[in-house]
């Protein structure tokens, strides 16, 4: 039986594999990643039992289900996250993008509330934990909160909901009393009422077919996954985002990214809180 | 009120179709009165390479800026002969807009730009060479200091030859000190261009 470190990824596989990925999913790694990449390439063909890599990539490309495709991207994408993570746009979420949103809207009306990717749900959960300990309209509006991921054992942890003492470190202690309850393991199970309030999807950011059922959202997180797509995907994921969005509505990004690198599409709007993006409102007003 | 999952109300598409969504369709979309419609029809025509002319014609006609990115990223997704055949035309226009979505789109597809590129620094328009220094200043192709060392030996236009002495500043190496001292050396009367060729030779070295 062969080991992993028997199994090796030559720069010609790595080439191979590179351009499947990028035109299956428009996530793109560079040549630094090699270790990454490699590590986890192994692990797949390990676990499919092949022998080397042009084995496993013959099977992966003639898997007309798409499980080992999806496998990989499972593998592939990073999902460490945890609750109140960089929640200065969420204070801004709260404290100015809602009240603007609300302008526009009749009480009673719908919010939309998008956040991709969900990674393990930390943060669709603590999108809804701030809407209900923060927003005061919150019983004035229905608030619908979507979130979606390419990844889908993320996608069923997220429902699972049960989270290590790390994810929650950083949210006030009254609030993890709150919403979660304490297992034997010393895990956090979160409120079953929570995550019933979050409508869970695989969505392929950079695929027209996965995104087009998304519109009339007011409110987009859309943080840490653009640094995972080339130029191309990300001005694909940006006219996503903007044809998903109301007018007038907003993105927020990883403090690390930058739309306007990527697109005109959208007008920067700093608040006290945040710099975030917003969609223009008809006429071209913000 | 508060929180309500949307599974109740399942997300749909909410804009009416006029037109079907296959070529046809998302072809005469494009003529839509509606920006929206528009722009949704340039989105999904990245999903046919055929439509490559009929993406660059729209480019010449469209004034919504949105729909603009649209079809600029279509004609970047297709990334083929076509593509850039209908991204060409558009480093002649006026609106600079358009030559700029045009080099960073052509940009993007070194495959299908590279066998353009000896032609368009020929082109009797020394614009249109600029602009296609300009996109060598982009372009990811291992051809890209050779083509612009031939700008500085060859060009006639000192604006032509100050503009590649530019991105060779950047993106130039050793190799390339000599079409520098050529360029100097041709443009002799021209104080800028032995100015820049210098600033250029110098953060080469330094690199």
């Amino acid at each position: 039986m062969k080991t992993a470190a028997r199994i090796r990824i030559s720069d010609t596989d790595f080439q191979k594999f590179r351009d499947y990925f990028y035109r299956k999913t428009g996530i793109h790694f560079d040549d630094n990643k090699r270790y990454f990449v490699d590590k986890r390439l192994v692990d797949r063909i390990e676990a499919g039992g092949h022998e080397d890599f042009r084995s496993w990539f013959i099977a992966l490309r003639f898997d007309a289900r798409g499980d080992e495709l999806q496998q990989l991207v499972n593998a592939m994408t990073v999902n460490e996250t945890y609750f109140f993570r960089e929640n200065y746009q969420f204070d801004c979420m709260v404290n100015d993008m809602l009240a603007e949103v609300v302008k526009h809207k009749k009480r009673g009306e719908r919010i939309r509330i998008w956040s991709v990717p969900s990674s393990t749900g930390e943060e669709p959960y603590t999108i809804a934990i701030y809407l209900l300990e923060r927003w005061p309209l919150i019983e004035q509006y229905d608030v619908e909160i979507l979130s979606s991921d390419i990844d889908t054992a993320v996608l069923d942890q997220a429902q699972r909901a049960v989270y290590s003492p790390r994810s929650v470190g950083q949210m006030p202690r009254e609030l993890v009393d709150k919403y979660f309850r304490r297992l034997p393991t010393g895990e956090h199970a979160l409120s079953r009422d929570l995550v019933a309030a979050v409508e869970f999807s695989r969505v392929n950011l950079a695929d027209p077919a996965d995104t087009r059922r998304f519109r009339d959202i007011d409110i987009i997180f859309c943080r840490n996954l653009l640094i995972y797509f080339d130029d191309l995907s990300r001005r694909v994921a940006a006219e996503a985002m903007f044809d998903a969005l109301s007018p007038g509505g907003f993105v927020c990004l990883g403090h690390s990214e930058s739309m306007s690198r990527i697109s005109n599409l959208f007008t920067v709007r700093r608040f006290p809180d945040a710099m975030v993006y917003q969609k223009p409102l008809s006429g071209g007003q913000s | 009120m508060g929180l309500r999952k949307a599974a109740a109300e399942p997300l749909r598409e909410v804009v009416e179709r006029e037109h079907a969504r296959d070529l046809p369709g998302l072809v005469a979309a494009l003529k839509s009165g509606d920006a929206e419609q528009r722009r949704w029809a340039a989105r999904d025509l990245a999903a046919h390479p055929q439509a490559a002319p009929t993406l660059g014609a729209q480019l010449l006609a469209e004034r919504d800026g949105s729909v603009r990115e649209a079809l600029f990223t279509s004609l970047a997704t297709h990334a083929s002969d076509e593509a850039a055949n209908a991204l060409l035309p558009l480093l002649r226009s006026e609106d600079a807009g358009l030559r700029n979505g045009a080099i960073e789109a052509l940009a993007g597809m070194p495959a299908a730009a590279g066998p353009r590129i000896t032609a368009l620094l020929r082109d009797a328009d020394p614009d249109v060479r600029i602009f296609t220094v300009n996109l060598l200043g982009e372009l990811k192709h291992e051809q890209v200091t050779r083509w612009l060392a031939g700008v500085l030996e060859h060009d006639p236009a000192v604006n032509v030859v100050a503009a590649a002495i530019e991105v060779l500043a950047e993106v130039g190496g050793a190799a390339q000190l000599p079409a520098l001292d050529t360029a100097a050396r041709r443009f002799a009367d021209d104080p800028f261009v032995g100015f820049a060729a210098q600033v250029a030779a110098d953060r080469i070295r330094a690199a």
